[in-house]
């Protein structure tokens, strides 16, 4: 795996004196390529910010962003359509389809922006959309299309001219759970399978289970990197620190919550009809600490 | 051409907006178009005896260049001096005067020509009834008038305070203003007091002469007179009414290059301002701005094309129309009226193309990332 893009000292101060606002304040962070980054925080803790300066859409106050050894935070602003254009793909919590253009032609269209041609452009895109399943779709405006849906073109819009990095922020806010695990599934496999560097920005729990590494971001700062653990009940992830442990025998386990921590205790002692009933915060605290009966 | 695409997808999604617009740039071209086009109607009307009656030379009074407006007095011995000079074939004298023909309830103003019997040239070119020659105490009508007037062939006309006989009807000899009659020469003569003089002398020249040398050579060969060959008098003649409408169709043509700059520019505007979010979106993937004014401009030249043609098409269907109402005008499109709107389109549409240009670079590719934006 190689460093596709790497930020180093960025700040991003908006306004001046008084008013004005560091969104984020010297922030370090690499991607490799095949690798998915989930940036979490809270709102308005700078993560859009973040985004838009490592895709190229805004530059930072200080600090550098380099991809793939350019130091695009210095071209000067003539230069950067053709790097957004080529290099990054952009998917947006909104979507933002051309209402105007088909499913086809939205993605059809960033491929003619770089000069090919028509026929090519919307032979590509077609592809692209079965892989996504969309092959029934193609034809569709927008606003016939479910939010899932919609996403999947915006991924393949992204896709189309094969960029580097794919820059996604709050890419399943719009969508139900089972829409938003799909669109997840999609950009790790865009990761897994095409090699391409993918950087999520989200404040989604849901989101974690699929990030090779995830980093927090609070007042535009990067609080330590969390290591993750799987909870072996649920199988969701959790960060170390945050986590409800175990040890036993020697061995430190981390789960998500008390009540998984409970039922993976329970899961040793037996049969889960025996067990009491859990309800109330106290409850599986209480069961946190049973004594092992036999 | 992605522009272009991408402009008439977005004008095509909201068809009202497109056709209102469509509708005020057509109404604001219409106005110079239509009154350009009944100006080259009535022109048309004015010359159509010069255009049809088929002489190579017109020969007038010494400084007399129209048939309008002026009076034109040759001795009659002039007719034998022209028939003389090489490359003449004939020379046919008439006699010509604005006045008022009369018959049933319907009284008009009419050119009355005095026409030789078995004139070469001269007479009318499309009999509808009857005859083209007028014989003594008879007079050949313009159909149309004639149908107003609810006479026929054997009816009765008033004309040069005269009543004659209607012995033929005639086609394309009326317009708005006036029709033109004919009677023979040597009634003509008589009404006027049986002096020996001509108004006109109709020239054809021989096959393979010059119509504008033979026109000098008479000028040059016999004197007190002037010559013209028939497309320059025709052209003289159209001039009087052009000269005329020139400076209200340049009026025209302002009024309507402002309309239809305003209806242009301010549904751009809306255009551009409701599609700001799809513009920082297409920033934010990597457009370049001037793909985006391409855009913008495309929208424009579609716009205003489509309010050419559409007031072309109005003007070209008024052309059709007019005359079957029984109105005597014949509105002509011409080419150079065409082009002229075109002109003016063209240049409305650059200019509101261009308006928005600073709207459209000032739009922040980074506004793509916030809520709010197209519900798509
Ligand atoms: N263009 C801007 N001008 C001024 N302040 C801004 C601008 N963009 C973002 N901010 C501020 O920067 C901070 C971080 O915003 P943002 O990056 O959108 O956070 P997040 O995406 O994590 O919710 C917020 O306080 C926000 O108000
Ligand atoms: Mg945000």
């Amino acid at each position: 795996m190689t460093t596709t893009l790497a930020i180093r000292g960025v700040t991003k101060q908006f306004g001046h004196g008084a008013t004005s606002v560091e969104a984020v304040r010297g922030v370090g962070l690499s991607v490799e390529s095949g690798e998915v980054l989930l940036i979490m925080g809270p709102s308005g803790s700078g993560k859009s910010t973040l985004l838009s300066i490592m895709g190229a859409l805004l530059r930072p106050t200080a600090g550098t962003v380099t991809l793939n050894g350019v130091a695009i935070s210095q071209l000067p602003e003539r230069d950067l359509p053709p790097v957004r254009l080529r290099e990054f793909g952009f998917v947006f919590q909104d979507f933002n389809l051309l209402a105007a253009l088909s499913a086809l032609e939205n993605v059809a269209l960033v491929a003619e922006l770089t000069g090919t041609a028509r026929a090519e452009a919307l032979r590509r895109a077609g592809e692209l959309l079965t892989e996504l399943g969309l092959a029934e779709r193609v034809a569709f405006l927008p606003d016939q299309l479910s939010g899932g849906e919609k996403q999947r073109v915006a991924i393949a819009r992204a896709l189309i001219n094969d960029p580097s990095v794919i820059l996604a922020d709050e890419p399943t806010a719009n969508l139900d759970s089972s829409n938003g695990h799909e669109i997840m599934r999609t950009l790790r496999a865009v990761a897994k399978e095409r090699g391409r560097s993918v950087v999520i920005v989200s404040h989604d729990q849901r989101i974690r289970d699929i990030a090779d590494r995830v980093v927090w971001l609070e007042d535009g700062q990067l609080r330590d990197l969390m290591t993750m653990a799987v909870d072996p009940v649920c199988g969701m992830s959790v960060e170390h620190d945050r986590a409800v442990t175990l040890e036993q025998g020697g061995e430190l386990r981390f789960f998500c919550s008390r009540g998984c921590r409970a039922e993976f205790l329970g899961e040793l002692d037996g049969p889960a009809e025996t067990r009491p009933a859990r309800t109330g915060p106290l409850a599986s605290l209480f069961q946190a600490v049973r004594p092992k009966t036999p | 051409m992605t522009a272009a695409r991408l402009a008439l997808r977005s004008l095509a999604r909201h068809p009202v907006r497109l056709a209102a617009s469509v509708a005020g740039i057509a109404l604001a071209l219409t106005l110079t178009l239509a009154l350009d086009a009944i100006y080259t109607g009535v022109a048309n009307g004015l010359t159509a005896y010069i255009d049809h009656t088929g002489a190579d030379v017109w020969v007038s009074q010494a400084g007399v260049r129209n048939l309008h407006m002026v009076a034109s007095w040759l001795p009659d011995t002039v007719v034998d001096q022209v028939r003389a000079v090489p490359g003449v074939t004939d020379a046919t004298p008439i006699l010509y005067s604005t006045d008022t023909v009369a018959a049933g309830d319907d009284r008009g103003v009419a050119y009355v020509i005095g026409l030789p019997p078995g004139a070469p040239v001269g007479g009318p070119w499309s009999v509808v009834d009857g005859t083209g020659q007028p014989t003594a105490g008879g007079v050949v009508v313009d159909a149309a008038f004639a149908r107003r007037a609810g006479v026929t062939v054997g009816g009765q006309a008033t004309v040069m305070g005269r009543s004659a006989r209607i012995v033929g009807l005639t086609e394309g000899t009326g317009s708005l203003v006036n029709s033109v009659a004919f009677v023979p020469f040597a009634d003509f003569r008589a009404a006027r007091g049986g002096a020996p003089v001509v108004s006109f002398v109709l020239v054809r020249v021989a096959p393979g002469a010059v119509p504008e040398a033979v026109a000098s050579a008479i000028e040059a060969k016999v004197p007190g007179v002037t010559a013209m060959t028939g497309s320059a008098f025709s052209a003289g003649e159209r001039r009087l009414v052009m000269d005329m409408s020139a400076d209200v169709i340049a009026i025209m043509d302002g009024i309507g290059f402002i309309v239809a700059l305003v209806v242009v520019a301010l549904t751009l505007y809306i255009a551009v301002h409701g599609s700001r979010h799809e513009l920082a979106v297409l920033k934010a993937i990597g457009a370049r701005n001037r793909v985006l004014y391409a855009t913008v401009l495309a929208q424009s030249a579609v716009s205003v094309a489509a309010g050419v043609a559409v007031a072309v098409g109005i003007t070209a269907a008024l052309a059709v129309v007019v005359p079957r109402t029984g109105v005597a005008l014949e509105p002509a499109l011409t080419l150079a009226s065409v082009a002229r709107t075109a002109a003016v389109g063209g240049a409305v549409a650059l200019i509101a193309g261009v308006l928005p240009i600073r709207d459209v670079a000032h739009v922040d590719p980074l506004t793509a990332f916030r809520r709010g934006g197209a519900p798509a």
